[in-house]
């Protein structure tokens, strides 16, 4: 149902009427200094994907890479001992893995979920008139530098922490009681570059109101310091012959919103009146930082106008 | 005058600031030359530097770059009063509410005319003039005979967005004729206030 051309978050093998299974693998080098946080954070950042195509993960296979000769193996049971909560966090079963000897720690999931066909979420859904609701604050890109560099106040770091240990599920389970147009999940292309390829795929145009997207606290700081990893700016730069409006926006504010993210929030589109009740429902189901940041409009296709 | 120069070509992000970083922290550097090979680098650097307090600049040499920070008194006065004015510059947007076809109360002819004069006039406002919301009786003003059309049509030319409400353009038969200015929804409406840093609202 859903394969390679549309840049979506996972695959989609339809089985039979009512029944497709959802496929993803993703692993990631570490974002911050404790294995536990870590092995959290990756296999959230795994799942992730089959929640952003409006799917259930059954199942889940660690995929490790760890330079076992030169590093503690308790480092190891740790980075393991975190993806496995998180996976017994998002109701799946750990079914077995596959490690490689590499002088560089890597660590991930593939995870095989299920959705109904007709509930399939894509990129391409989005439609004019819609409301755009992102679940998680931004900044994860930029303040995993400041972690490694040292340069963050432990309260910063511990809400950037748990905001990318946070599995989607919750916000997609409230998501799936409402006439959901398109999602994806806001991860390594930061949320410019994905809001970007929601409009190219539904050929709409996507307004960002800049000033509403939450950020984490000290992510504006950090950018300012000069902590940008490059990928965020190959985002920013990838994007910008595709954004009207940059102008107009603090450039330290336009960094952040092309930070590479870490296991990131749901992008939900959906149409204006049940986004209203959806971003009520999700606040008080515990997605604090909810908040509605963009519409939909057929005026263009594949724009992204900044406010 | 004590002066380092920094190699960090080969090194990605954030390992060049880190090294900036050392090094002014362990001794006041009055200028410091940073060696890069990759514009993140050089981009993260001179933001470092500024915000360290240095006046920065650059040099292309070799397909690398030479980012240079220099640090005395006049140079980070001036360095302050830039960063002040910069912001001054992306952050004021003001948005303007029209909700009727005239300007005051007292005689409607007059009012007319100062509402055509009064947008005319709109853009001695500058960049900061961001958007023109058009509501209720405001929304007459985007139709083929209304004076007030080449004016907004040129404002529109210069970027400033127009918001048209769509209901009020229902209710008077007007869906059709608009001119001007996107057709818009109250969500867009409230938002834009909210968005905006200042809002004047003509009634």
């Amino acid at each position: 149902m859903i394969g390679r051309e549309t840049s979506d978050d996972a695959g989609v093998y339809r089985i039979s009427k009512d029944m497709a299974l959802v496929q993803t693998i993703d692993f990631i080098t570490p974002v911050v200094n404790d294995p536990y946080d870590f092995g959290r954070i990756a296999a959230a950042n795994s799942l992730s994907d089959v929640y952003a195509m409006g799917g259930r993960p059954l199942t889940a296979m660690n995929v490790v890479c760890f330079p076992v000769s030169s590093m503690d193996k308790a480092v190891l049971r740790e980075i393991l001992r975190g993806g496995l909560d998180a996976v017994h966090e998002a109701g799946a079963v750990l079914v077995g893995g596959h490690s490689v000897v590499d002088p560089e720690i890597k660590f991930g999931l593939s995870v095989t979920g299920v959705v109904r066909p007709d509930k399939v979420l894509a990129n391409a859904g989005a439609k004019g008139g819609d409301a755009l609701i992102l679940t998680k604050p931004i900044g994860t890109g930029v303040l995993a530098t400041a972690i490694k560099a040292g340069l963050i106040s432990e309260p910063a770091r511990r809400r950037a922490v748990e905001t990318m240990a946070t599995l989607n599920r919750k916000a997609a389970e409230i998501m799936s009681e409402y006439p959901v147009n398109g999602c994806t999940d806001v991860t390594g292309f930061g949320l410019l570059g994905h809001g970007l390829e929601m409009a190219t795929g539904a050929k709409v145009r996507i307004t960002l109101f800049s000033a509403l997207v939450p950020l984490l606290p000290e992510a504006l700081d950090a950018v300012g310091m000069g902590l940008v990893p490059a990928g965020s700016f190959s985002n920013r730069n990838f994007c910008s012959h595709r954004i009207v409006g940059a102008k107009r926006i603090d450039p330290v504010l336009l960094d952040l919103l092309s930070d590479a993210q870490t296991s990131g929030g749901l992008l939900i589109s959906l149409p204006e009146e049940p986004a209203a009740s959806l971003l009520q429902a999700l606040k008080s189901g515990g997605v604090a930082d909810a908040a509605i940041v963009g519409r939909v409009s057929t005026a263009d296709q594949g724009i992204i106008e900044l406010e | 005058m004590n002066e380092q120069v920094l190699d960090c070509r080969g090194l990605a992000c954030p390992s060049p600031v880190l090294k900036a970083k050392e090094i002014i922290e362990r001794n006041a550097v009055a200028r410091l030359s940073v060696l890069v090979d990759n514009p993140a680098a050089r981009e993260n650097v001179s933001r470092f530097l500024a915000r360290m307090g240095y006046a920065v600049g650059f040099l292309e040499e070799d397909g690398a770059f030479r980012i240079t920070g220099t640090k005395d008194e006049s140079a980070v006065a001036c360095e302050v009063l830039e960063e002040v004015k910069n912001q001054d510059e992306v952050q004021t947007r003001i948005a303007v509410i029209i909700a009727a076809d005239r300007m005051g109360k007292g005689d409607d002819t007059l009012g007319g005319k100062l509402l055509k004069s009064f947008i005319g006039t709109l853009k001695e406002m500058g960049p900061e003039l961001w958007r023109l919301i058009l509501l209720n009786g405001g929304v007459k003003l985007t139709v083929e005979d209304s004076e007030c059309l080449g004016e907004l049509q040129s404002l529109e030319r210069e970027g400033i967005s127009i918001l048209v409400c769509g209901t009020c353009l229902t209710h008077f038969g007007l869906l059709e004729k608009k001119q001007v200015g996107e057709t818009t929804n109250m969500l867009d409406i409230v938002t834009a206030m909210q968005t905006a840093d200042k809002v004047v609202s003509v009634m």
